[in-house]
């Protein structure tokens, strides 16, 4: 039996078909208020379907497939479906994209200008995109950042914002009214909680935003802000793009004009609310 | 370094830009890179890289040599070494270039001939797709 | 025995951004992007599309014979990473 799940988020749409149906009804509470795919037809397909037949049943185990893929990806359990979706629409996304420059980072934005921060995993832009929305900022995304070759804006593209660990509690704190997806304890990277996007940035999904600043948060270090120069930037971006390459020239293109033209900082910050004020003096 | 007085400028150049050149030359001497090659990062493609191959020479230059340069020359070239009879596996053409080793059960001359092939590979060419992977994963 | 030439790819075959201190550039033929710093570029134009050899640059260069080492590096250099030919 296929359960159906379709959105359009940003300029992105997805069609997630589970052998389940506690996952797509999942996604379905939380993306609750998004807009279904343009003419009905999605960008993305997204396939959880059990890893043999009889573990439909049996500990069912969540094997993700799509258009688009990477060999020797583990299976997830069911209890871990939701993460499953998320992080397959992430790889349809990631390995498929060709209209828009892919930067592993987050996004806020206010009065049109957004600051992108971007950083490996567990350098806090998640968490920090997530405590910036509850001050003013309108969240535009937290793993992806979409830069457009022909305009060097940036397209919104929030997606559920994923939490973990000590960050999930971080963050209720600060967003009392928020709404929170399940909790996934003991995943492989740790405890997830999602957080949904808010009205605001729902409101706002199709509202372009130029770069302004570009910053490199780095958590777990004494307070500083250092200037970062064009050429380190770009190639620090290179390795946080997963379609620079694909993108041939136009990537060249895109990627050169934007840190020519975005100022970027790095950003040392031993607690959220120090790195809060150091990207706000930014603004 | 820098003594030009006994030099005639070529084409009226003034002499101070011809020694900023020279000291621009001289920058990163002795060892140090002046160009890096960039390598994006794609998540987790280790497994279908390392089985990629890259023929050597590629199909349409079947049973040319490769001299020292990694050119593609006509079989019996003096000096230029025969095709190796496989392929390259991916996974030892990114262990050779990562570590400066040799391709298995080659000798460094051949073994570099054959690299240098490699690493002139250019889009649409058989093998590139492979290289081009490597690249990603040689940091 | 010949000696070495090099060539670079002829205007148009590479795409170049200037980045504070260093330089991006595009090789067409391959789709990689390399990041250089700023003597690669000069050395790059005074091959570009043409054959030359270690002499003639050199030559170009004003380098006295002590300082064909470091112009030797950076060819070789610059031949591995495949922006420029040797024959």
């Amino acid at each position: 039996m296929r359960h159906v799940f379709s959105v359009r988020i940003g300029p992105a749409s997805f069609r997630v078909g589970s052998d389940w149906r506690a996952p797509v009804d999942q996604l379905r509470a939380l993306y609750a208020g998004y807009p279904a795919p343009e003419g009905g037809i999605a960008d993305y397909t997204v396939r959880l379907s059990a890893t043999r037949p009889w573990r439909r049943f049996v500990r069912p185990s969540v094997a993700i497939a799509g258009d688009y893929m990477l060999p020797d990806a583990a299976p997830l359990p069911l209890a871990h479906g939701l993460l499953a979706a998320e992080m397959a629409m992430n790889l349809q996304l990631a390995l498929g994209e060709r209209r828009f420059l892919l930067l592993h980072a987050a996004t806020v934005e206010r009065d049109g200008r957004a600051i992108v921060l971007t950083g490996e995993s567990g350098a806090g832009k998640s968490t920090l995109a997530a405590l910036l929305s509850a001050r003013g900022w309108r969240l535009m995304g937290d793993e992806f950042a979409l830069l457009d070759p022909e305009t060097g804006l940036l397209h919104a593209f929030p997606r559920l914002v994923s939490l973990k660990n000590a960050a999930i509690d971080v963050v209720r704190a600060a967003l009392p009214d928020a709404r929170f997806g399940p909790l996934m304890a003991g995943t492989p990277k740790g405890d997830i909680r999602h957080l949904v996007p808010g009205e605001a940035a729902l409101a706002a999904m199709d509202q372009l935003a130029r770069p302004v600043r570009l910053v490199f948060p780095r958590y777990g270090f004494t307070p500083d802000a250092r200037p970062v120069g064009a050429g380190e930037a770009f190639v620090r971006l290179t390795q946080a793009s997963t379609n620079y390459v694909a993108l041939g020239e136009q990537g060249f293109d895109a990627l050169t004009r934007f840190v020519r033209a975005v100022p970027a900082i790095a950003i040392d910050y031993p607690d959220a609310a120090s790195a809060i004020a150091a990207i706000e003096a930014e603004a | 370094m820098g003594e030009m007085s006994d030099e005639t400028d070529h084409d009226g150049e003034p002499r101070e830009a011809r020694t900023t050149r020279r000291r621009a030359l001289m920058l990163g001497a002795a060892g140090a890179a002046a160009v890096v090659s960039i390598r994006p990062a794609l998540a987790q493609t280790a497994g279908s890289v390392l089985t990629c191959e890259i023929p050597v020479p590629d199909p349409g230059r079947a049973g040319g040599y490769i001299d020292a340069n990694g050119n593609v020359v006509p079989a019996g070239t003096k000096n230029a070494f025969a095709p190796p009879l496989r392929p390259l596996k991916g996974e030892d053409v990114r262990r050779a270039m990562a570590t400066g080793g040799n391709l298995p059960g080659m000798d460094y001359e051949r073994s570099r001939a054959y690299l240098k092939y490699v690493g002139r590979l250019q889009r649409g060419t058989t093998g590139f797709t492979c290289f081009a992977s490597l690249q990603m994963l040689r940091k | 025995m010949a000696a070495t030439r090099y060539r670079a790819p002829a205007q148009g075959g590479l795409r170049i951004a200037a980045l504070d201190d260093l330089v991006a550039i595009y090789h067409r033929a391959s789709g990689i992007t390399h990041l250089a710093v700023a003597p690669v570029p000069e050395l790059m134009e005074a091959m570009a599309g043409e054959w030359r050899t270690l002499d003639a640059l050199a030559d170009a260069f004003g380098l006295a014979a002590d300082e064909r080492g470091a112009l030797i590096e950076r060819l070789e250099e610059l031949v591995a990473t495949g922006l420029v030919e040797a024959a």
